[in-house]
């Protein structure tokens, strides 16, 4: 399905002063931000892979009882990159990827507000994910097996003494710095470096989205930046801070750790959030319904996440279980709002159900799952029997995987035509989608069942007989049919490259203010800026015979 | 139309086959805390259904109605509505009515679960170490201790009187463990410096699985145990039995 529309072509961009320099060496210096957002989403997604073939390995040793890939040191080792990698590297590194590449663009900037700030904050970033990655392989004493939030006293150096856990805790330490100058960065950039007319009441909502993403990892991450250090300590220099041999507490660093732990929940979905919110209208041809109230919803989710961290302290039986719980709970409120106004923004639409849309849709389907299953996790006595069992798993898979990831494939397929001028193509994507939805469902799906059965997470190996095998082996293949997804996707970026056919500077009929610039966007992002007169520039100006804001 | 809005509903359908009559893939919980738990899930998990089939309902109608045509013209707008504010009042105001329903309910039985016998019929003091268990009975004088763990090792066997309240206090002194019954649907943490209490009250004999949930190392996997409930009498019998051979393996 073709969705170019004939529209006047922009004017060339101008050559001379503003040609983009070439070669390895001016990506490496690079401190554009366009240049820094595609590096942010190209490593990312190389971390992805690399992730991928750890759950790969993963699912292979777990398709039927009994060791037949790797040794249990090595699982533990598996499981702990798989989500540490997953997490910080891929979902949050993407995440920045797109604020890098977006918010400039989207508030009519030139550039982010300081532009070598965030060059060194991607540095920090790749960095710490190569000392993460090393962390699994270091050889001295074994490599880094103490599950990706590191709780001691397995994590202190009696337990765990090689210098994996260092290398990780460096890595860690380094990747939250790179979050607290980006958050930095965007922040100051969406709030000073508007355009004329840009006011923060038409900031598209993935502007919005990453700026509370943003706050939300500067209030987060010191505290958890506090423990990795405190942990340090009592590992290389005798420290007793966790320690209750010496009068420590591990609980601290529970309570430290889950402080960054749950906005990081958040600081993971929220840009995607925005992300599903830009696509929806888009190929709806609406406007977002309700703006205010997705702005709204989302500064909600941002309060309300800081006050829930000792949900994943239920049973620990040491913190205020009814107080965590309402938190916990209040946060499907605005999530609803939220589901309810990307039905309304479908509504009346003219739907087209091209690459991004689909996965907007697979998002919407899959988080569903996750959202509910949540509100269950939310009480705490459901999560005396479901906390830390595959139950648990498959829920936070549904939220992480079949909504941020799905919401990632969207953005790429969305974002794609603008950052390369060329298009994916069509006909593989849907495939890649299908691909996607039913290995992912097929791999998730049957992992409730084998919590509710009693499957602990973090687990080697099963036992047989306790209604644990055909879950399993369901989940397996379901992996081996995603991969084939993402190999297939691979094949379609390698494609479009190959074939190289002109995107267009707004080939979906877009709103903001991205799609009013060439594809990709000259050096410092606008040769000229439409006038600003809602939250939909590039439609306005598109659709001069519309009245901006009508509607309301 | 019908049949894609069925479509959507597949996997919840899907869900249900796997679930016996109601208990929703849930083990129904052998003791009154567990069963009080089962009761909450029953709950948790209708009102969930009933959200996500409404949900799912809004979007296949929407995808579906408002598909755009093969005879819609390519550049046609969508309708140009931005705002309904009573509907977004109405769609604050019942998810908020559910949660804090479900609160409500969470609440109570949390209460009830959490409570501790000002008299148990029985008190057992479980150490979790890596990677095996330690059950002693300190008013009978007696302990049961795994072997050394690994693949296909049986863990040891806690031996509980069945309709007796059962004090449990958990200790760890190495790393965090967790003490976790399925077939009672409650876990504990099991963290060094911390006494744990908690009290469960069984209601059906029979031979139940346990594992260590919180990730504790190496042999992790295999630091399982079982929990059997029998009679009072054969309870007495079985104690008796093994008074005094404290140390040997189950």
């Amino acid at each position: 399905m073709s969705t170019t529309v004939d529209r006047p072509a922009a004017p060339p961009a101008p050559h001379g002063p503003h040609e983009e320099p070439r070669g390895v060496v001016s990506w490496i210096t690079t401190t554009d931000h366009k240049r820094i957002g595609i590096l942010y989403c190209v490593s990312a997604f190389a971390f992805f892979l690399v992730g991928g073939a750890l759950a790969g390995a993963i699912r292979v040793e777990l398709a039927e009882p009994g060791r037949q890939l790797v040794t249990e040191q090595t699982f533990n080792t598996l499981f702990t990159i798989h989500g540490t990698v997953m997490l910080f590297l891929f979902v949050g590194g993407f995440g920045n990827g797109l604020a890098n590449y977006l918010v400039p663009l989207q508030v009519g900037a030139p550039d982010m507000a300081f532009p070598r700030l965030n060059a060194l904050s991607y540095w920090f970033f790749a960095g710490g994910g190569v000392l993460i990655l090393l962390s699994a392989v270091a050889a001295a004493g074994g490599g880094a097996a103490m599950g990706w939030y590191a709780y001691p006293p397995l994590s202190g150096s009696g337990f765990s003494p090689g210098v994996g856990p260092d290398l990780w805790i460096l890595g860690m330490a380094l990747v939250a710095a790179s979050s607290l100058l980006s958050g930095i960065n965007v922040i100051t950039t969406a709030f000073l470096m508007r355009a004329p007319g840009m006011t923060m009441w038409r900031l598209p909502i993935f502007t919005w989205n990453a700026i509370v993403t943003a706050m939300l990892g500067l209030v987060a991450f010191p505290p958890a930046v506090a423990a990795f250090a405190l942990l340090f300590i009592d590992r290389r220099f005798g420290g007793h801070v966790f320690d209750p041999q010496g009068g420590g507490d591990p609980v601290i660093y529970q309570h430290l750790f889950w402080f960054l732990g749950h906005p990081e929940v958040y600081i993971l979905v929220l840009p995607f959030f925005g992300v599903i919110t830009e696509v929806l209208p888009v190929f709806s041809r609406k406007a977002v319904f309700n703006y205010a109230g997705f702005v709204m919803a989302t500064l909600a989710i941002g309060a309300l996440s800081m006050g829930v961290w000792a949900h994943h302290m239920f049973t620990t039986g040491v913190v205020d279980n009814p107080f965590f719980s309402a938190m916990t709970l209040l946060i499907a409120v605005p999530t609803g709002i939220k589901f309810f106004n990307w039905i309304g923004t479908m509504w009346g639409g003219r739907i087209r159900f091209a690459v991004p849309m689909l996965f907007a849709i697979g998002f919407l389907l899959n988080f569903l799952i996750g959202g509910v299953t949540g509100v269950m996790l939310a009480s705490a006595p459901i999560d005396y029997q479901v906390s830390d069992s595959y139950f648990l798993v498959a829920h936070f898979h549904y939220t992480l995987m079949g909504g941020s990831v799905f919401a990632i494939f969207a953005a790429i397929y969305f974002w794609f035509p603008k950052a390369f001028g060329t298009r994916l193509s069509e006909a593989i994507g849907r495939w890649v989608f299908a691909l996607l939805f039913v290995g992912f469902n097929l791999t998730f799906w049957p992992q409730f069942v084998a919590g509710l059965r009693g499957m602990p997470r973090r687990i080697a190996d099963y036992p047989s007989g306790l209604g644990f095998e055909t879950p399993n082996l369901l989940s397996t293949v379901g992996a081996g049919v995603m991969s084939v997804g993402v190999l297939l996707f691979l094949v379609d970026v390698w494609t479009a490259f190959r074939r190289r056919e002109p995107a267009g500077d707004d080939p979906w009929g877009g709103s903001s203010l991205e799609w009013a610039t060439t594809s990709p966007p000259p050096h410092h992002n606008f040769v000229t800026l439409p006038p600003i007169r809602s939250e939909r520039p590039a439609f306005d100006l598109h659709h001069p015979e519309l009245d901006p804001g009508a509607g309301r | 139309m019908r049949r894609r809005a069925s479509l959507a509903a597949a996997p919840l359908l899907v869900f249900g086959a796997t679930a016996c009559s109601g208990a929703f893939g849930m083990p129904r919980g052998a003791t009154e805390q567990g069963r009080d738990v089962f009761d909450l899930w029953q709950t948790f998990f209708v009102a969930a259904v009933a959200v996500a089939a409404l949900v799912y309902g809004l979007i296949a109608w929407s995808l579906i109605r408002y598909r755009r045509r093969r005879s819609d013209d390519a550049e046609a707008l969508g309708a140009p509505f931005r705002e309904r504010r009573g509907l977004e009042a109405v769609y604050v105001a019942i998810p908020l009515v559910i949660v804090v329903a479900l609160f409500t309910l969470s609440f109570r039985t949390g209460q009830r679960v959490d409570d501790l016998d000002p008299d148990p019929g029985v008190r057992v003091h479980v150490e979790a170490f890596a990677w095996g268990w330690r059950f002693s009975y300190p008013d009978l004088d007696l302990t049961v201790v795994s072997e050394p763990s690994g693949p296909g090792v049986d863990g040891p066997e806690l031996v509980l009187p069945i309709d007796e309240t059962a004090r449990i206090e958990l200790v760890s002194n190495d790393v965090i463990h967790a003490f976790w019954v399925p077939g009672f649907l409650f876990k504990r943490d099991a963290i060094p410096g911390v006494i744990q209490t908690f009290d469960v009250t069984p209601t059906e004999a029979g031979v139940f699985q346990g594992a260590c949930s919180e990730f504790c190392g190496l042999n992790h996997a295999y630091m399982r145990f079982t929990v059997r409930v029998v009679p009072s009498t054969e309870f007495d019998a079985w104690a008796s039995e093994r008074a005094g051979a404290s140390g040997a393996a189950a």
